[in-house]
């Protein structure tokens, strides 16, 4: 539980404190004193520490244990193999689709990755844990692992046909059109890489379960803990104040979540479970690496006739991931035939996961350099390309856009870039020995909804209280809540507490998808409303209230003050009309849900994402959009490419406040500039193991490596997408950013690289 | 007594002798073979602690002594996330042993605020230009970026991004690092 109290001066402007306004992070400063407590930072009387053993085989069984030494040494308490752990019961998936597995064992004695955990060590210290999970010795049977998607055992996979997405003839079509392109697009194991490590520290109390763990999803992973130990949801408490980032990562209790609750259940003490660098890497599931080809077939005048797409992304042996290849492919340009398939190829990984923009990142990497050599192809500039073929409805749900805002953008971006000075001819463009590439692309994101909860309560100091077991990872949870109590109330921003992250407030479904905003801004709307609406009616029917005599049909507040909107009568602080009709607060739970929602139903809606709002329900698609205009310096003599200068247009709606939309669309923008140039899971094929896993190898982008961006709002309000009118945020600003390095690099240098990233040998 | 890395921090390395000095051991007793008495002065205040000799001071911060405002990333070096100053030097505290400072002046991002709770520049310039998103980098962050400017290397936006390389940022705050920066240092300068 965190609270956060803006103390600033009386004089801020409303403005800046509104829904809208740029309002500084209401948890900046703890952030930035050190005082933010993140989850394993939590202190406890008897604390233990557990340290991992993970497998150095890629398949195979493990054949024996040797944990003689390691339990014999200094501080050690336990050592936990797959043959002493607790078995644990089988838990759903986050669909809410019940277990094929009655049990389920966290250790493994089939190994299927490398880096498995397949043995624990509990000591107590840390230092203690880490010496004596060293002298853990294992033997393994060892069998040919699949170690990626170009093993010559990897064979075609499977077929997902939920993916599969026709219309029209595409095959005849493209081979009909005059012009046509085809080429094949890859993209690389790539990792989520948050600077805080996963891990947890878990406390049982009877049958009652605590964890501390960085989060995502409270209730969500809640209910996971409830059906391994078999206790019911409401004996597991979550506990996530703040997060250190996670990109998808953290959304899911993982089986090193199981080994330390179980640790701690079998030890009677408190665990905690740090993932090192390393396991990171291997312990959750980055994003899958993926291979497209794209046929587009146009007419001479640039308009596309047909678009061919397929699609394979890698999955586990023992788990299944789709990352959506076609998604951007079938929305982006109108196409009168489009066909798109994909399968998925089982290799020895850990189950592959969400990386920030699923399916759309890796999907505009196709489409979007596709229509870039499309446009080569013909000579049209790859900015009159896209509005050539410009999608004035959705072209596979056939409705309309709720908002569309990409011409604007088109606009926008290209104005403020300059790109009208920009020389058609690829190497046309120098400085010295250095090649300058101008490269365009969109991106896209659907409108993920749900339904959400909140509290908010009025307390007799005058006060506001939010609660909600949603959480802060970065987007600034904490302060647009705050803002909309505010707004909504009529009282200063500095009265408003927002309290997150702890899974006893009102509940909250998955982080992710960019869709938290947009949820929890409409349910602390709709509490705050239930709120004042009661504070108003108690005020003219209660007999102790001033303003009773008043006879009027209603009062505003402002500044945290009541009054009647005719100014008449008295007025009244908050706080000195609680004291006079004697309240201690008022309290409001606020949600979204339909009133004959089930209590089953709400359960699934928080704890699964069965119950997610498709973004094309009812009359609308809806989606957000930008457009990206990048700069590249390439190196004529090494081939090292440098992003020089990045201006984005996006259209993300209405920004509940701007000042932290723009920082996360910038960190979008370098996320993707890191998968342009840098990111890449380099797998063994010998062993099958990530080889370049820790934060020197695995190279994020610097502060050295990024440029000035610049990013302009062109979002209009959205009714159709929020009850305020924001569309997502987080995921779009990342989506086309690699297409439009990869196509900046083939305008400096002439040579269009499909693999990424974009290495210096790539280009020389 | 110390030696660069690429970016500024520094890595203390071991006395000329390669020996630590041992305190006396708790109680009278005599000293454990296997832990340090040892008095570490961070923030200015004096620490006493019982550790063995393998405990980093990253580690001593967190779990001993609960100032845990300086985080850990990597643990190897790698991400910047643990950075403090030591004798007013940029450094990795996962990289250096707790009984490495004995002696030395420690400071963490708990110590950095004035008694009084005002800001330091740096600090200040954090939360106005936003250059922070989920926080865990950020009190290394603002570690270096004092050093980097009490070192004379914020004279440009160039500089400026080159000796913060060393501190990682997944959320992608760097322009709006460099802005923080940019602005605590004209402020300090003036």
């Amino acid at each position: 539980m965190t609270v956060h109290d803006m103390k600033h001066a009386a004089s801020d402007s409303a403005r800046l404190e509104a829904v809208g306004g740029r309002l500084s992070r209401v948890d900046g400063p703890a952030k930035i004193t050190g005082a933010a407590k993140y989850a394993l930072e939590q202190q406890l009387e008897g604390l233990t520490h557990a340290v991992l053993v993970g497998a150095t085989i890629a398949a195979g069984k493990v054949s024996a244990i040797d944990s003689r030494a390691a339990e014999t040494a200094p501080g050690v308490l336990a050592v936990l193999t797959p043959d002493t752990i607790m078995e644990l019961k089988g838990a759903s998936d986050w669909l809410g689709n019940p277990s094929p597995q009655p049990t389920y064992n966290p250790l493994a004695r089939e190994v299927t990755y490398s880096g498995q955990h397949i043995a624990a060590v509990v000591a107590e210290t840390f230092e203690q844990a880490v010496a004596a999970a060293a002298l853990v010795k294992v033997w393994y049977d060892e069998t040919p692992a699949i170690v990626d998607l170009s093993d010559g055992k990897a064979g075609d996979g499977i077929p997902i046909d939920a993916m599969t997405k026709e219309w029209g003839d595409a095959e005849a079509a493209f081979a009909a059109a005059p012009v046509r392109i085809c080429a094949a697009y890859n993209t690389p194991r790539e990792f989520q890489a948050a600077m805080e490590p996963h891990g947890l520290i878990a406390r049982w109390e009877g049958d009652a379960l605590t964890i501390w763990e960085p989060s995502q999803w409270l209730d969500g992973m809640a209910r996971t803990y409830a059906e391994w130990f078999g206790v019911p949801f409401e004996n597991v408490r979550l506990v996530s104040p703040y997060i250190g980032g996670g990109f998808g990562s953290k959304a899911l209790a993982l089986a090193h979540s199981a080994v330390a609750a179980a640790a701690a259940k079998m030890l009677g003490r408190p665990v905690k479970l740090v993932l090192n660098r390393p396991q990171n890497f291997t312990s959750y599931g980055g994003r899958a690496a993926t291979r497209q080809t794209v046929a587009i077939g146009a007419d001479r005048d640039g308009r596309i006739q047909s678009i061919v797409h397929r699609g394979v992304n890698e999955t586990a042996v023992d788990g299944m991931w789709v990352e959506p290849l076609g998604s951007v492919t079938s929305i982006m340009y109108a196409t009168p035939n489009f066909s798109s398939k994909q399968n998925v190829v089982r290799v020895n990984t850990v189950v592959p996961g969400a990386k920030r923009a699923p399916g759309e990142n890796p999907s505009a990497f196709g489409i979007e350099c596709a229509i870039d050599e499309l446009a080569h192809e013909l000579g049209i500039d790859p900015l009159e390309m896209r509005l050539i073929n410009y999608a004035e409805q959705d072209p596979h749900a056939k409705k309309a856009w709720s908002t569309r805002q990409l011409r604007e953008a088109f606009a926008a971006g290209a104005e403020a870039f300059g790109w009208a000075k920009r020389s058609p001819q690829p190497r046309s463009m120098r400085d010295g020995r250095q090649l300058i590439g101008w490269g365009m692309a969109a991106g896209t994101y659907p409108v993920r909804r749900a339904h959400g909860e909140a509290v908010v309560k009025l307390l007799a100091d005058g006060s506001v209280v939010v609660e909600s077991s949603s959480i802060d990872m970065g987007q600034g949870t904490y302060t647009i809540l705050a803002q909309t109590a505010a707004e909504t109330l009529g009282v200063p921003v500095e009265n408003v507490s927002v309290k997150l992250g702890d899974s006893h407030f009102a509940r909250a479904g998955v982080t992710g998808g960019s869709r938290l905003a947009g949820v929890m801004t409409g349910a602390v709307y709709k509490a705050a409303g239930q709120a004042l609406d009661e504070l108003i009616g108690l005020a003219l029917s209660d007999p102790r209230s001033p303003f009773q005599k008043l006879q009027a049909n209603t009062l505003q507040v402002r500044d945290g003050r009541i009054a009647s909107s005719r100014g008449e009568g008295p007025e009244l602080s908050i706080a000195e009309f609680m004291a006079a009709v004697g309240r201690e607060q008022i309290e409001a739970k606020g949600d979204t849900l339909p009133a004959s929602t089930t209590a089953e139903e709400r359960y699934a809606n928080y704890t699964t994402i069965a119950k997610s709002i498709p973004h094309t329900e009812g009359d609308w698609s809806r989606h957000s959009w930008c457009a990206h205009f990048v700069e590249v310096r390439v190196d004529e003599d090494f081939g090292t490419v440098r992003v020089s200068r990045v201006v984005s247009a996006l259209d993300s709606g209405r920004l509940y406040n701007p000042k932290l939309a723009e920082s996360q669309w910038k960190g979008g923008i370098i996320m993707g500039i890191g998968q342009a140039l840098l990111e890449e899971g380099i797998v063994d094929r010998r062993h099958g193991r990530i080889v370049n896993g820790n934060f020197a190898d695995y190279m994020l982008p610097t502060n050295a490596d990024i440029p000035d961006i610049q990013t302009i709002s062109v979002g209009i309000p959205d009714p159709h997408s929020s009850a305020l009118g924001g569309k997502g945020v987080g995921e779009l600003a990342i989506v086309g950013i690699a297409p439009a390095i990869a196509n900046a690099v083939f305008h400096a240098t002439g040579k269009r690289v499909r693999d990424l990233p974009i290495t210096l040998e790539k280009l020389i | 007594m110390t030696s660069q890395i690429h970016t500024g921090q520094t890595i203390i390395d071991p006395p000329e002798d390669g020996h630590f000095r041992n305190g006396a051991g708790s109680n009278g007793l005599a000293p454990s073979p296997t832990t340090l008495s040892l008095h570490l002065t961070i923030n200015g205040r004096d620490h006493a602690l019982e550790i063995e000799p393998r405990v980093t001071l990253l580690d001593a911060l967190r779990d001993r002594l609960h100032l845990t405002g300086t985080k850990k990333g990597c643990d190897q070096g790698q991400c910047g996330a643990c950075t403090v100053h030591v004798d007013g030097e940029r450094v990795l505290a996962c990289l250096t042993l707790a009984a490495q400072v004995e002696g030395r002046e420690i400071t963490t991002i708990e110590g950095l605020a004035g008694e009084d709770g005002t800001l330091n520049a740096v600090q200040a310039a954090f939360l106005e230009h936003d250059a922070f998103q989920c926080g865990y980098c950020t009190p290394g962050q603002i570690m270096s970026a004092v050093a980097c400017i009490r070192e004379g290397h914020a004279g440009s936006d160039e500089e400026i991004r080159e000796y913060m390389a060393g501190n990682l940022c997944r959320c992608g705050a760097y322009p709006n690092i460099v802005a923080a920066v940019r602005q605590a240092a004209q402020e300090l300068r003036s």
